[in-house]
């Protein structure tokens, strides 16, 4: 096991505001002081797959009604997210599900690394929110043709599958179709399972 | 105004694949095969606030009616932008309008290179197609509160009013009009991270925005004197 401080994916840290309008520090202050009154059951957090998500009438549609809130900083990778959870996202809520999903931009970093990044999120979740459950996302595919990077996310989601298969706080959805009723189906047989 | 060669906003730059699935090069190479067979009205390029668009329920309404095409890439620049029309982006089509957006991702540029670089483009449109209107977007207010590159891009805007009457064929149209409240705030009801319109900012930007496009689209009078044959 590597010490987090080894792990760049794995070491808490904010994003520096480079471009000049404050804007991660401005969404990360929103999503603080937005769950003082909020009471959601899910909890979406990640990266700009989540963000996207909460644009369209799917959300509406289908979680929405799971008193869901959405976390999803577009450009995050898994330290960036780390420090969000670490410094009051998680603060004031008690969602029974955290759907987690970020690792595509962790650009510089091994899949070894990146699942260590996730990681270091699924423990720091449990830390805080001792009941919840987390249901990590699969890492999609991506570019138009094979590359990489596409490899390198199959090696998270991999990677990722093991580590989860001894908790029983956590899982992984693969990328498959019905990944998002899953999600559903869950929220909806969480407080059976967990109360 | 300096010689482009002097302005780096004015230089044609494609993007380098630094993250390793060259998604870049394969919209660009998209989009000329797009031109391959489209016979758009409206031409819409620029970065993310025009790609983006296209994904809202607002583009289907509006206008995709109008035959528009959307070669907009989150991310680019004016350099990238110029790239781009130059290397076969407007190959085979003859749009009666071009709509440009973009600027705001210029960051290593002053608010003077950046007009400049919008002005180029301006130019190169109206000299590769002659009989197509330009239509150039001022650039959105963005960040959660006044910052140094709201100031930037106004100043940008206030550059390019002066600077596109030059060009016959092209205008300016400020759609950034009720996004800062008086507090000084963008709320996420209208840019979900203070720079990307949700749903609800698109359909705020389009209004006017159709408004000109449909204005100038029933102008043009050859078409009219040709289908009278």
């Amino acid at each position: 096991m590597s010490a987090e401080d080894s792990n760049p994916a794995a070491t808490p840290t904010p994003c520096v505001d480079t471009q000049g309008d404050g804007r991660w520090m401005s969404l990360h202050n929103h999503f603080v002081s937005n769950s003082k009154d909020k009471e959601p059951d899910v909890l979406f957090v990640g990266d700009s797959l989540v963000q996207l998500l909460h644009q369209f009438e799917v959300w509406r549609e289908l979680f929405s009604p799971l008193h869901a809130l959405n976390f999803g900083v577009g450009g995050d990778a898994t330290q960036h997210v780390l420090w969000r959870l670490s410094n009051g996202e998680l603060a004031h809520i008690s969602p029974k599900v955290v759907v987690l999903w970020v690792g595509t931009n962790n650009h510089g970093h091994t899949a070894e690394q990146t699942c260590g990044g996730i990681m270091a999120i699924v423990q720091l979740i449990k830390d805080k929110l001792p009941n919840a459950q987390t249901v990590i996302l699969g890492l999609l595919p991506r570019g138009k043709m094979p590359n990489p990077l596409r490899d390198r996310n199959a090696r998270v989601n991999k990677l990722v599958q093991e580590a989860v298969s001894s908790l029983p706080h956590a899982s992984l959805l693969n990328h498959c179709y019905h990944q998002m009723s899953l999600i559903v189906a869950f929220v909806c047989l969480a407080p059976l399972e967990f109360d | 105004m300096s010689g482009d060669e002097m302005n780096p906003a004015a230089v044609a730059q494609a993007v380098v694949d630094v993250q390793g699935d060259d998604r870049w090069m394969s919209q660009h190479t998209r989009f000329v095969l797009e031109c391959k067979d489209a016979e758009p009205e409206v031409l819409f390029i620029g970065d993310s606030m025009v790609q983006l668009m296209q994904q809202y329920e607002v583009w289907r309404e509006l206008f995709s009616p109008l035959h528009a095409l959307n070669f907009g890439i989150g991310g680019d620049t004016t350099c990238n932008v110029l790239w781009r029309l130059q290397n076969g982006e407007l190959d085979n089509i003859w749009p009666k309008v071009a709509v440009v957006w973009v600027g705001t991702n210029n960051y290593e540029h002053s608010a003077e290179q950046v007009a400049g670089g919008i002005f180029a483009i301006a130019q190169l449109l109206t000299s590769r197609l002659p009989k197509t209107k330009v239509v150039v977007l001022g650039l959105l207010a963005r960040g959660e509160r006044p910052n140094p590159l709201r100031e930037k891009n106004a100043a940008v805007n206030g550059l390019l009013r002066s600077l596109l009457p030059q060009l016959g064929q092209a205008q300016f149209l400020d759609v950034g009009e009720g996004f800062v409240h008086s507090d000084g705030t963008i709320s996420t009801r209208d840019m979900f991270d203070f720079l990307h319109l949700t749903s609800a900012g698109y359909r705020a930007i389009a209004k006017p925005l159709s408004d000109l496009l449909l204005q100038i689209l029933e102008e043009t009078p050859e078409e009219r004197r040709a289908s009278l044959v």
